[in-house]
């Protein structure tokens, strides 16, 4: 029962998920636009619990066990504490009833995610440029004819969505259009064909109970 | 060719300064670049200017801090655009991190749009002008649900009125009232707009996304399920030609001033590759004299 009850249901779900692209009947529009709206989103939000906890619960027993980089952990719950407390009583604006602004210092979570976040975030997607630009100066060579067809075509790339392009040709921004048209779709919608009969076999043998992997443990 | 085998082997902290100076240059002296509005764009800007009256534009931010500098020029272009021809607009997000920086762009527009006004009529107005929907988890729940109604899905908006209370979405029921759907994303979320909500309910759907992951895109763009297509800083830059061409709205266009700093940075990216190459041949070169 303890394996056969989350096939069961996944079976169920599973072909409830499929039929509505068939049946165009309102009634069973309705019903699932329903299922949706409703019982989705209690379970998502029981889903955003279940993380938060599970969170906190990994991070806690890091700190307990003095696991690797524990020290960060700290950061994560402090973090994790402060901007509940300010977003629950707070409110995203500062509209609820806790201040969260005293004398100029103004630290709603609005403030705290454009003053915080965002710089951190841009900062970490930054530094990927100077890596990409060190890997590429030292890996990126003309080797073999497949890699001298790969340089070629990221030059025409690379300059052709420049302005600078327009001046060097009138015809090099609409070569680097066409490279990517063409060549690109030709070889990406071939992996999309494969990817997604491949996504369909799966499914299949999840909703039929054919792939059991996701249930843990061993069969 | 010491010379060559100098620059060949280069310390990578000498590439990181080259690159911090190609990029920071041309941002401290910040200039308009002209560049040339290629088709895909070209699409894109004329299907939002083509939305009949009794329909709206939505606007999916689905951009984070990672990308927001490619991104979020495009969503303003977008909402200038629309605002200027006195299309309505609909917000929202799939993901909960982006609505912060999708608030921060409507409010800078309709700023600058309110600064301009002269009266009521001329002003952008939130709830007749505009709504910000807001997040509504999982991702599935708006993807399909809005094909059926936008009010019950999102019963508040993200200031916490009634959706149904506002006088702009009394008269917006489903996606059969949007004229098109704009997703600017980062990842992969304007390929859910069509698998789920185009392939079910047929509307039109537009992409703002970032360079890298362009070749993603050009598929389904090529099927016509992509209305047009926003590719990075440069699409970004053609939309905002398009604004201030087309529409006559002179502001201060982001994406355009940063590609001095993107040209600066390819160029140095190229000569790198370039003398990484130079050098590997050389050194191949001299070691087939050493064996011979």
């Amino acid at each position: 029962m303890k394996r056969r009850f989350p096939l069961l249901l996944v079976f169920i779900f599973g072909i409830m998920g499929i039929i509505p692209y068939y049946i165009p009947h309102a009634a069973y529009q309705n019903f699932d636009n329903g299922l949706r709206n409703d019982f989705l989103r209690i379970l998502s939000a029981f889903a955003i619990i279940l993380g938060l906890v599970s969170l906190m619960r990994v991070h806690h027993d890091k700190i307990k066990r003095k696991r690797e980089n524990w020290q960060f952990s700290y950061v994560l719950i402090i973090g994790f504490v402060v901007s509940g407390i300010i977003g629950l009583l707070g409110g995203v604006e500062g509209e609820l009833f806790l201040p969260t602004r005293i004398a100029g210092f103004q630290f709603d979570i609005q403030t705290l995610y454009l003053n915080i976040i965002v710089p951190l975030g841009s900062t970490m997607f930054a530094l990927l440029a100077f890596f990409m630009a060190s890997a590429s100066y030292r890996a990126f060579r003309a080797r073999s004819l497949e890699s001298s067809l790969l340089l070629g075509a990221a030059f025409i790339i690379m300059i052709g969505v420049l302005p600078l392009a327009d001046r060097i040709s009138t015809h090099l921004p609409s070569f680097a259009q066409w490279v990517m048209d063409i060549p690109n779709v030709a070889a990406k919608r071939g992996i999309t064909f494969g990817i997604a009969l491949g996504g369909i076999a799966t499914s299949l043998k999840i909703i039929l109970g054919i792939e059991r992997s996701w249930l843990g443990g061993k069969e | 060719m010491k010379v060559i085998e100098y620059l060949s082997q280069l310390d990578r902290r000498i590439v990181y300064l080259v690159l911090a100076f190609a990029v920071m240059l041309p941002l401290i002296i910040p200039s308009v670049q002209r560049v040339r509005v290629m088709t895909p764009v070209a699409k894109l800007f004329n299907a939002v200017d083509a939305i009949p009256d009794d329909r709206i534009l939505m606007i999916d931010f689905d951009y984070d801090p990672q990308t927001l500098p490619e991104m979020e020029p495009m969503g303003i272009a977008l909402l200038r655009h629309a605002f200027q021809k006195r299309i309505r607009v609909a917000a929202l997000s799939l993901y909960v991190q982006p609505l912060g920086l999708a608030k921060r762009a409507l409010d800078q527009v309709t700023e600058e749009f309110n600064q301009r006004a002269t009266s009521y009529a001329d002003s952008v107005i939130y709830g007749r002008d505009y709504v910000f929907l807001g997040w509504q988890p999982p991702p599935i729940v708006p993807l399909l649900g809005m094909g059926i109604s936008i009010t019950s899905v999102y019963t508040r908006d993200y200031y916490g009125y009634r959706t149904d209370s506002l006088p702009m979405m009394r008269r917006v029921r489903n996606f059969n009232d949007v004229g098109i759907l704009v997703s600017l994303s980062g990842a992969t979320a304007p390929l859910w707009w069509v698998a789920y909500s185009q392939t079910r309910f047929g509307v039109a759907v537009g992409a703002g996304i970032t360079a890298v992951s362009a070749s993603e895109f050009y598929q389904y763009y090529q099927t016509g399920q992509f209305s047009g297509l926003m590719i990075g800083m440069k699409g970004a830059a053609e939309y905002e030609e398009l604004v201030e061409t087309k529409l006559m709205l002179v502001d201060r266009r982001k994406a355009s001033e940063a590609l001095g700093s993107l040209t600066a940075a390819h160029l140095t990216m190229i000569a790198f590759i370039i003398i990484g190459n130079v050098g590997y041949f050389v050194r191949r070169r001299s070691r087939k004299g050493v064996v011979k």
